[in-house]
């Protein structure tokens, strides 16, 4: 769309030019395979209580591929309410949800605007249909709660080049994160939720060329594998046992059906260990 | 009562206990028959306050004895009490300030809630027929109210999708703080006059009976 509001900057790619060491020699920059075991999610860090002027607030970061110790995701959340519904609003027995997620124009690889466009509310779409699954929505008549998401560095390896990696998976590990970051910015805002929500991601890649297998691995990068077939990211409720949000992509073997809900297995361990780490944080909020 | 408060912290979905061995109090919710938490903070148990014995009395058939009550489980976040929001419920008594005054009803602007002094604009709405108890069709608003003035009243009701629904229909409810024409703070002299102390004019209210 056009932003005739604002003067924009120039539209295509923002990577900063990255200067090789003088002691590597290496003539093609080799692509970082995956070192994690298949089960294994990366590194993370989440924190609450980060905006004061906020109901309730949290900030994640995951670490990226290329480097150990640098970041690749960084998320930040703060939750408004409950707060009352504007007057020309029905009236509703039960809290009302509205999310905005936003990448900030220099999170990826290819600048985005500043207003949002169809990929981020569909991000907020599928935040507000995991989220719903947990709050406990009839404490809070004629009420409603903002969530809103900045993601400001989103996961793409600046190391690979833009051939390498592909945009449309980022978007799940950036829904995950967002799931995760959210449930705690809700537990810091002290709305009733029936358990703490985090989101995984599990993925059907395929390495080694037209010969190789697929595997199904969690906590996908992109720029790690040749390709990916398929993936899907799950939002969980731990003590519960449930699934509140279940989002496919990709092409699918078609001669093995089991595939279905071996990926959402998967993907239901990357939830239950970035759980692990929700709880934990949230615990360091109370003390 | 007895009041022992465990420095548990729980969080959203932790298991508390059995639905059999406590009563839910707030920031809990059930699932078959199991209390679990719903906020992230301290677990508090309140132990129910112990009926009195029987009275000895020979010749008297007492019923059973009923059943002990189980002790109050509820999570909040202790310390930051006053922040967290609370909703205006039926019989919560509030505090509010008149925004406007209409023939049929008055707007008020919902304040404190109980002791909690609310983040959130509520709207509330005081209906010419919840003004007092008696003379219910003989009201007049602007002879009960003014825009400006504090009063406390009750909830009765959700009410619609803008305002909750008040009454000050009891002898401690009604207006505790107005302001004269001349812009002097006014004390109560009657249920239904304040008193400017400087030009010595009264201004019919709705006043609220002193505690």
């Amino acid at each position: 769309m056009a932003d005739r509001r604002r003067v924009n900057g120039p539209v295509g790619a923002t990577i900063p030019p990255v200067f090789e060491d003088e002691e590597v020699q290496t003539q093609e920059t080799q692509r970082v395979t995956r070192s994690r075991a298949p089960n294994g999610i990366r590194k993370m860090y989440l924190k609450t209580g980060v905006t004061p002027s906020a109901s309730g607030s949290a900030y994640l970061e995951i670490e990226t591929s290329g480097k150990d110790g640098v970041s690749g995701l960084k998320l930040s959340c703060t939750v408004h309410g409950p707060r009352s519904l504007p007057r020309s609003s029905p009236f509703s027995p039960h809290i009302i949800l509205s999310t905005h997620v936003k990448f900030a124009p220099f999170a990826t690889k290819q600048r985005r605007g500043y207003l949002r466009d169809p990929s981020e509310r569909d991000l907020g779409t599928h935040l507000e249909a995991a989220l719903r699954g947990a709050i406990i929505a009839d404490r809070w008549p004629k009420s409603g709660v903002d969530i809103i998401i900045s993601i400001i560095e989103g996961d793409q390896d600046r190391e690979t080049s833009g051939a390498q990696g592909d945009d449309t998976w980022d978007m799940m590990n950036a829904l995950s994160g967002c799931i995760t970051v959210a449930s705690a910015a809700l537990a810091d805002a002290g709305i009733d939720c029936v358990d703490t929500v985090a989101g995984g991601v599990a993925a059907l890649v395929k390495d080694g060329g037209e010969t190789g297998t697929a595997r199904i691995v969690i906590d996908p990068i992109s720029s790690e594998h040749e390709s990916i077939e398929a993936a899907c990211c799950i939002a969980y409720l731990p003590t519960r046992d449930e699934i509140t949000n279940l989002w496919f992509k990709g092409d699918m073997p078609d001669h093995d059906m089991g595939i279905y809900s071996e990926l959402v297995q998967q993907g239901i361990q990357a939830s239950k260990l970035a759980n692990r780490v929700l709880v934990e944080s949230l615990g360091e909020t109370v003390k | 009562m007895a009041t022992s408060a465990s420095q548990t912290l729980a969080i959203p979905g932790q298991l508390l206990g059995s639905a059999s061995k406590y009563q839910p109090g707030p920031g809990t919710h059930i699932h078959e028959s199991n209390l679990y938490s719903s906020l992230l903070g301290a677990v508090h148990v309140v132990q129910p306050a112990k009926a009195p014995g029987p009275v000895k009395r020979l010749t008297k058939i007492t019923p059973a004895a009923p059943p002990a009550e189980l002790p109050t489980i509820s999570v909040s976040r202790s310390g930051v009490s006053e922040k967290r929001e609370v909703l205006p419920e039926v019989g919560n008594t509030v505090l509010c300030r008149v925004v406007r005054i209409m023939p049929r009803q008055a707007v008020v602007a919902i304040l404190i809630c109980g002791d909690t002094v609310l983040d959130a604009e509520w709207q509330g709405l005081i209906r010419v027929q919840d003004v007092r108890a008696t003379e219910k069709d003989r009201v007049k608003i602007y002879e009960s109210f003014r825009p400006g003035d504090i009063v406390r009243a009750e909830v009765i009701s959700l009410g619609d999708q803008a305002s909750y629904y008040l009454s000050t229909a009891r002898n401690e409810l009604g207006v505790i703080m107005a302001t004269s024409e001349a812009g002097n703070t006014m004390y109560p002299v009657s249920w239904k006059e304040y008193r400017d102390p400087e030009t010595g004019l009264g201004e019919p209210r709705k006043v609220a009976k002193p505690y």
